[in-house]
């Protein structure tokens, strides 16, 4: 079992934060290689660009704690897998994103990390090129 | 006009692979001959001991440290410098065809651009090189030559090797005649095969050019890197049953490990199967259960890949031949990095710095055109790198060689190398697994003397390291770390390393596991 954490501090407030990450369809505009999605009865599934599905289950969506956590059931060779996402109100300006995930075989971890690490950056990017007016 | 450059590597061979550096099973005369007409050099050695960080010195010419890619699953960053593009701006033409592996290989997200290229039919290349055509080691993944064999021979993929098991781990599957580890029975006919396609390709590409072109040709071939699955058709060449051992390979289990236990514990803990530091070798397969036969078969397969890919360097020697070009090239042979091969009882390749991984095979056979006062059959015993190669490349080109690179043009001799001061080569290590699992080496190699100091991590505390006289002892195995009757030896060179080894100054990401 592998554990794996990226966080980025999004200079927006944690509602407008929330209004991506707690959309569960809206992973299309952040999170690379992905061509499609698709949301309905709890599941998830993503298409990536080499055309291969993977599908979620939904676990959590938390509008109150701003909590969204999914397992990956396939077809990607998973045994187990939580993927986190928290947007914290931490006091400071902004808010916190944190996506956090446990993974296992391992070597799915460096996939994994690699994608999420440079998911959070286009996020963060994303949300603060538009705080700070920018296209 | 000017020199057409062709860069052949091959991946994982050893320095003794070739007939040129005394190998004596496989046939390899095209690139004997290239070594016959040119410059050899008997202590080339790559900065690092694994693919990505080797090859982004190949391209870069520039120590492990200097351009970041420190360990597999790390990506050169997209705006490296690239001797590619310093001879395009030069106006050579310029391809890679065959295994870059500057970007991970595993990539189900399809990130990285050279899959995506190949995913999307393009041969369009980057980093300087205006055509890529990429392969590795089978037809799993993205890579110009699986979509190929998907394409065109659906029904040969499943005679390959699988690599990666179902939890994405290196398998340890064994076959043959011995059950040896990653070696299997291929019915791919053999012109489906990465070596031949890889020839193929670059025929194709120079075939494409002008004849007054200049042009860089990088041919990558994959082999004989694991895992040993060449066509069926060929096994005939040698049979492993009539191999000797390797040299350092003792038969008695005990005197075997008594070696091993005289290096740093982590050798006896992969070799017990305790410990997997790396993901190039299979995780659960365990090195105390290789038999003496399953290293034959596994020799015997690489020597009848290495025939292959000599015998496909001379389809392309000839195709260039038959353009007019052959005065005016020069062609450079060498590999990443070397392969246990059974040295010690061990197979693939890791965390361990002696010949057997970090000695290999380089030649330079100047375009015959160019004289310039190069010996034919000249040996160099200096040391050089690979981090060597690009400047080299400039040189040939008449381009000055850039700041950017750590590497110098290789010397023509003893006597250009010593005028030049080239007096020691390193290399460096480090991993992280998922587990946490940490090692960082760092070697230098000058005069006799081979040293690997380790850093801290989680299996050393900083305090162990290698010594080893390589005249008085080529196969390394009396490890005088800690011999009193060495200490200032030690020393002189522990503190000639720290003066000369760059340090990654920001440790990326590792993106994949390879």
């Amino acid at each position: 079992m592998a554990t794996l954490r990226s966080h980025a501090r999004i200079h927006r407030t944690a509602d407008d934060v929330w209004a991506v990450v707690g959309d569960p369809s809206r992973i299309i505009e952040w999170f690379p290689g992905l061509t499609g999605v698709t949301v309905a009865d709890g599941v998830r599934t993503l298409t990536m660009r080499s055309g291969l599905p993977v599908h979620e289950e939904i676990v959590t969506l938390d509008h109150r704690r701003r909590r969204f956590q999914y397992r990956i059931t396939g077809p990607l060779p998973v045994r187990y897998h939580l993927g986190t996402m928290d947007v914290i109100d931490d006091g400071e300006p902004g808010c916190l994103l944190v996506y956090s995930t446990e993974i296992d075989p391992e070597p799915m971890a460096f996939v994994l990390d690699g994608a999420i690490s440079e998911g959070v950056a286009t996020l963060a990017r994303l949300l603060n090129d538009h705080a700070e007016g920018r296209p | 006009m000017g020199r057409r450059i062709l860069f052949i590597t091959t991946d994982q061979m050893r320095y003794d692979a070739i007939g040129a550096n005394g190998g004596h099973i496989a046939r390899t005369p095209n690139i004997d001959a290239l070594a016959r007409d040119g410059i050899s050099y008997d202590r080339a050695q790559p900065q690092n001991v694994v693919c990505m960080p080797s090859r982004a010195t190949m391209v870069t010419g520039q120590d492990v440290g200097t351009h970041g890619v420190w360990m597999n699953g790390v990506p050169l960053p997209i705006d490296a410098p690239s001797v590619a593009a310093v001879l395009g701006d030069a106006g050579y033409r310029t391809a890679l065809i065959g295994k870059s592996h500057f970007e991970p290989l595993l990539d189900p997200f399809l990130r990285f651009e050279e899959n995506r290229f190949a995913f999307d039919g393009s041969t369009r290349g980057h980093r300087g090189f205006e055509h890529m055509e990429l392969a590795t080691h089978g037809p799993a993944g993205f890579t110009h030559y699986a979509m190929w064999m998907r394409a065109h021979h659906a029904g040969s993929i499943g005679g390959f090797f699988q690599v990666l098991d179902q939890d994405l781990e290196v398998s340890g599957l064994g076959g043959g005649d011995t059950g040896a580890p990653q070696v299997k029975r291929n019915p791919v006919p053999r012109d489906q095969y990465h070596t031949e396609w890889v020839a193929d390709r670059t025929i194709a590409w120079l075939d494409g050019l002008e004849a007054d072109d200049d042009w860089f040709c990088w041919m990558s071939f994959p082999d004989p890197h694991h895992p040993w699955d060449p066509p069926e058709s060929e096994l005939h060449r040698v049979d492993w049953r009539d191999l000797d051992l390797p040299a350092a390979y003792r038969t008695d289990a005990a005197e075997r490990e008594a070696i091993i236990d005289a290096k740093p514990r982590h050798w006896r803990l992969w070799y017990d199967g305790e410990l997997v530091s790396n993901y190039e070798a299979p995780t659960r397969w365990v090195p105390a259960t290789l038999t003496a036969d399953q290293i034959r078969e596994v020799n015997a397969i690489t020597h009848v890949e290495n025939e292959l890919i000599d015998e496909a360097i001379g389809r392309v020697l000839a195709a260039i031949a038959a353009r007019g070009w052959g005065d005016d090239l020069d062609v450079v042979f060498t590999t990443d990095h070397g392969e246990f091969q059974g040295d010690y009882g061990l197979l693939f390749k890791g965390p361990y710095h002696v010949d057997s991984l970090m000695r290999i095979p380089l030649i330079w056979r100047p375009a015959p055109s160019a004289g310039g006062g190069v010996d034919a059959r000249a040996r160099v015993s200096r040391p050089v790198g690979l981090r060597d190669l690009a400047p080299t490349f400039c040189a040939i080109a008449g381009v000055d060689v850039p700041a950017w690179m750590d590497g110098r043009p290789l010397p023509i001799d003893d006597a250009d190398a010593t005028a030049r001061a080239f007096e020691r080569v390193t290399t460096e290590w480090d991993s992280q697994q998922p587990d946490g699992t940490e090692i960082h080496l760092r070697t230098i190699v000058r005069d006799r003397w081979v040293l690997t100091e380790y850093r801290p991590g989680t299996v050393h505390d900083g305090t162990e390291g290698e010594l080893y006289d390589i005249e008085e002892d080529p196969l390394q195995f009396v490890n005088l770390w800690d011999d009193p009757a060495r200490r200032a030896v030690r020393a002189e060179l522990v503190d000639d390393l720290r003066a000369n080894i760059v340090e990654p100054e920001l440790w990326r990401r590792a993106q994949a596991p390879v």
